[in-house]
């Protein structure tokens, strides 16, 4: 519990340092902010968004439907608030588990070498090589029943980790041959000290850029497995709100552009103010390095 | 040169090998993956294979159906059975039937729209590589000039933009505000004969899907590793010294730079091509492009797991196979792993 | 003696930024503080000094070759071809110094390094690029030229269609000199040239250099921290410190006269072939740049140290005929140059 705490401070301070610091960061932590507030309100949603037709249909924004309605008479405000919330949550999951495994592999093969490296990496590259967007078709056409916000989750994890573990082998590689390592470890330090004082900072910075690029590969897989109707199409996500646009609505072709504008133009802003923060952590991290 | 060629076969024997051993380790990850799915939501499939609009099968096809899905899914039988059989039927392409045009083989559909989405992939994988290298040297050289920070802003917002928004986005500004392309199809004009209007015509018709695919590339991930890795050259010794021996800034970058990335660029295409084909797998069904992409949607709407699974498979053999062929290369470009 | 260079009261240093308290601060570290030289034709001119005397950064600035945090604050050199053309070195723009001067009237020969050529050009086409660049000469006829002045410089034919990493540390050396001295400069700089090879190699590299000099009778300047480089190859020397040249002569004189109190400490600390006792070195350190000593800037470690060294830096003056020292002992006995 105490050393969550101190990783929690520790982020914290890592946070308000590289907003104060870093334009990239700045610019895109504040759009994050904005994100999480529409989200938050979603909790106060006055209607159920769940349900159709609680709003008059097809009406273009205005000043009481900030972003118009949709043709199943929904306030796509109300609704962009419920999709963003339950795409960061998505993404949030997939990132716990694929960044938290990915971290996990990639120290144990960077830092024990020899098989288990070998044996790891052989392991990461195969799943890298299996196309992600195929095989969750696949596993999502089947488990259509049974998915829920955390259960995608997971399930994008399955293909998301890979890459944090390759990221992680390297940056550890590289660490291992420096001289402050042979040093600590030939003073006398135990390898597990070593790893926590010595390791930690940059390990630490990496795993949040890491953690930040899982969140960003989520959202996008979750919308694509959205506009191919494999989400959950009875409740919210961006992607979501494009494929019933798209589907339903057939937005484009009957001019209610709105529908389909809102969640591209969010899912945009998403994608980039994440990863502007990851470009900012990174852009410290190799500092760091130096 | 003698010496050159027997290193260069140590490493191509090398490369073979790492490529079957992956594609199997993939099959057989899939197939536990496969494996690990519920009885009962395997027997809804088939159920809503059946009971779909349209669908009229008769009892003796239900029966294989529901034989080739048990089989694919590894349900009944003994684990070792079940592993042999599955994998026999993938090496052999026999994913069963599919139903979306039953009772044509799932295999033979996907390979019919395979030829338009290898020529989407090819054309545009080729361009956005080789103009993100170029972009990405120039902007490295010029870096503090404006129009390099304006393309360095530029990639920063394209490259996290999946190619299938890039897709929405395209279609519409350009099919829907502006209507100057199509807003889908392969081609607008009946196949009669093989000419220079045919041509042109599925070209035009690609270029918003391929224009999806290269935009985040060429000015994304292309271009930003493109950038990184030139202003590394230029720090390097060897570009050091070449500016000492009064050598002219174009030749630098042609010479020096652009042929010490070449190695590292291939790496990153090889590791995006997994991303690549499922984005543009998206990007077809967007466009409604007739490749495997809008075959995998018809499947996807009529729960065809055959043709789904088909999909699944020759994609993987198709992205490992395209890093093998990209492995195969490195040879030729960097020395280094031509001569030890 | 002609000229070959004239480098006159260069004072040179970086710019970098450093945390001082939290804060980012700029400043300014002296390397080459007020040197001036003049190289004759036909001599092999030797630069010795300890680690941050500024060696490097003379060189650096002598061939024009600015790195960003690199700031020239004084000074001219001024270099002479071997026809007698005159470039300004200073004045001169980088575009035209890469088109006539770099590598036509003065080459430079780096450290020997694992990266100092291009990975993915093979040898041959290293030297080729230079002959078509600077002389117009096309791929083919550069290959044969290359051939033949790698068989004179004593380097195997079929290095020529190798690439760098099949090379040996001691072969790469030999063809970056072969590099340099490709289109027959009047003025090669060579920066430590042999100090990252063994001795074998070593002793190659200096014999080659030797040779060379004596055969297209240029002008080459050896920087080293390595006596003994400089008693087999320079002919004339200056030792750097801090900054300053603070001694110029013949070879010889340095080694068996030295005036300078740090060069004799310097002779003094060189092992001699039969005598066993014990080296003496010289206490403290060198000052340190970001805030030069007031004075001559040996002082604080001089044993011959007066009154007057900590007030007046000494200028160089010539004490006997060709030697010239620049210590307040010797200030008297002579009119300032």
């Amino acid at each position: 519990m105490a050393i969550a705490a101190r990783f929690m401070g520790k982020i914290v301070s890592l946070f308000v340092m590289l907003y104060r610091r870093n334009l990239k960061f700045r610019l895109g932590f504040t759009i994050i902010l904005i994100l999480l507030t529409l989200g938050f309100l979603s909790f106060f949603s006055p209607t159920n968004t769940r349900t159709w037709y609680v709003a008059p249909r097809d009406r273009p924004p205005s000043l009481e439907y900030p972003f118009g309605t949709s043709s199943m008479g929904r306030d796509l405000f109300w609704e962009l608030c419920a999709s963003i919330r339950n795409s960061l949550t998505i993404a949030f999951v997939t990132a716990m588990i694929a960044s938290h495994i990915g971290l996990f592999l990639g120290f144990i093969a960077g830092i024990r070498g020899g098989i288990i490296d070998r044996v790891l990496m052989f392991l990461t590259d195969t799943f890298i090589i299996i196309p992600g967007l195929p095989l969750l078709m696949v596993v999502t056409t089947v488990l259509k029943r049974y998915l829920t916000i955390p259960f995608l989750g997971m399930l994008i994890s399955i293909v998301s980790w890979p890459w944090p573990s390759r990221q992680v082998r390297s940056m550890v590689l590289s660490l291992r041959e420096r001289t402050f390592i042979h040093t600590a470890r030939l003073s006398g330090m135990s390898t597990s000290k070593v790893i926590l004082q010595e390791l930690m900072p940059y390990v630490l910075g990496w795993h949040l850029v890491n953690f930040t690029n899982t969140i960003l590969f989520s959202i996008g897989t979750e919308s694509g497995l959205a506009i191919l109707g494999l989400s959950i199409l009875d409740d919210n996500t961006l992607g979501v709100m494009i494929y019933w646009a798209l589907n339903w609505g057939y937005a484009l072709f009957r001019g209610i552009w709105w529908w389909l504008a809102t969640p591209v133009v969010t899912l945009v802003l998403t994608f980039v103010s994440f990863y502007l923060v990851s470009m900012g952590i990174n852009e410290y991290v190799h500092r760091l390095v130096r | 040169m003698i010496r050159g060629s027997k290193q260069v076969l140590k490493y191509i024997a090398e490369r073979t090998i790492v490529y079957v051993a992956t594609i199997f380790s993939g099959v057989t990850l899939t197939y536990l993956i496969v494996k690990a799915m519920p009885v009962d939501a395997v027997e809804n499939i088939l159920f809503g294979m059946i009971s779909s609009v349209g669908a009229v099968y008769d009892p003796e096809s239900v029966i294989l159906l529901r034989k080739n899905l048990y089989e694919i899914f590894g349900i009944g039988g003994s684990p070792i059975e079940s592993y042999l059989i599955f994998i026999r039927r993938v090496f052999t392409f026999d994913f069963g039937p599919s139903t979306i045009a039953y009772p044509t083989p799932a295999s033979e559909i996907v390979f019919k729209r395979l030829p338009w989405t290898v020529g989407l992939l090819l054309a545009s994988t080729l361009i956005t590589w080789t103009t993100g290298n170029l972009l990405g040297v120039i902007a490295g050289y010029f870096r503090d000039r404006k129009f390099a920070r304006v393309l360095e802003g530029i990639a920063i917002t394209l490259y996290p933009i999946p190619y299938y928004i890039m897709a929405l986005i395209l279609i519409f500004l350009f099919a829907y505000l502006l209507r100057i392309f199509p807003l889908g199809g392969g081609l607008s004009i009946i196949p009669e004969k093989f000419d220079l209007q045919l041509v042109l015509n599925i070209i035009w018709h690609s270029l918003l899907p391929a224009a999806s695919l290269i935009l985040p590339g060429a000015l994304g991930w292309s271009f930003l590793s493109s950038r990184t890795l030139t202003m590394q050259t230029l720090t390097e010794d060897y570009t050091r010294y070449a500016e000492v021996r009064g050598l002219p800034g174009s030749h630098i970058l042609r010479r020096y730079v652009l042929r010490n990335i070449l190695l590292p660029q291939t790496t990153v295409l090889a590791l995006s091509l997994g991303g690549i084909f499922g984005g543009a797998l998206l990007t077809e069904i967007i466009f409604a492009y007739p490749g495997v992409g809008s075959i995998a949607y018809r499947a996807i709407f009529s729960g065809d797991i055959y043709t789904l699974m088909a999909v699944l498979f020759l994609s993987m053999i198709g992205v490992a196979t395209g890093t093998y062929l990209l492995d195969l290369l490195y040879p030729l470009i960097d020395p280094r792993v031509r001569y030890r | 003696m002609e000229p070959s260079l004239i480098a006159e009261n260069l004072k040179a240093g970086y710019r970098l930024s450093t945390m001082e308290l939290q804060k980012e601060v700029e400043i300014y570290v002296d390397a080459v503080s007020g040197v001036s030289l003049t190289l004759g034709r036909d001599e092999i001119f030797g630069i010795a000094g300890e680690s941050g005397c500024g060696k490097s950064t003379l060189i650096k600035v002598i061939y024009g070759y600015h790195e960003p945090s690199l700031i020239l604050r004084d000074g001219s050199v001024r270099l002479y071809g071997r026809k007698g053309e005159e470039f300004d070195i200073v004045k001169l723009d980088r575009g035209r110094l890469q088109r006539d001067v770099w590598w036509k009237h003065i080459s430079y020969i780096p450290q020997s390094s694992m990266n100092i050529l291009n990975p993915t050009m093979r040898i041959r086409d290293h030297f080729a690029e230079i002959l078509k660049i600077h002389r117009g000469v096309e791929k083919d006829e550069a290959y044969r030229e290359a051939g033949k002045y790698l068989e004179s410089m004593g380097l195997p034919i079929d290095a020529l269609s190798a690439f760098p990493h099949q090379l040996s540390g001691g072969m790469r050396q030999r063809v970056v000199i072969a590099l340099a001295l490709l289109l027959e400069p009047s003025l090669v700089l060579a920066d430590e040239p042999s100090s990252a090879l063994d001795v074998i190699n070593q002793k190659v590299v200096l014999t080659l250099l030797r040779e060379k000099q004596e055969e297209l009778k240029n002008t080459v300047v050896i920087v080293s921290h390595d006596m003994g480089v400089h008693g087999v190859l320079s002919d004339r020397m200056a030792i750097m410190y801090a900054g300053k040249i603070v001694e110029v002569c013949d070879t010889t004189e340095i080694f068996w006269k030295p005036l300078h109190p740090y060069t004799k400490a310097l002779i003094e600390s060189l092992p001699r072939l039969g005598d066993k006792s014990k080296r003496i070195g010289l206490g403290g350190t060198p000052p340190d740049l970001r805030n030069p000593p007031p004075g001559c800037r040996f002082h604080p470690r001089c044993p011959y140290v007066m009154p007057v060294c900590s007030k007046a830096d000494p200028p160089l003056c010539e004490v006997r005929s060709g030697h010239y020292a620049a210590c307040w002992l010797y200030s008297e006995t002579v009119e300032a140059i």
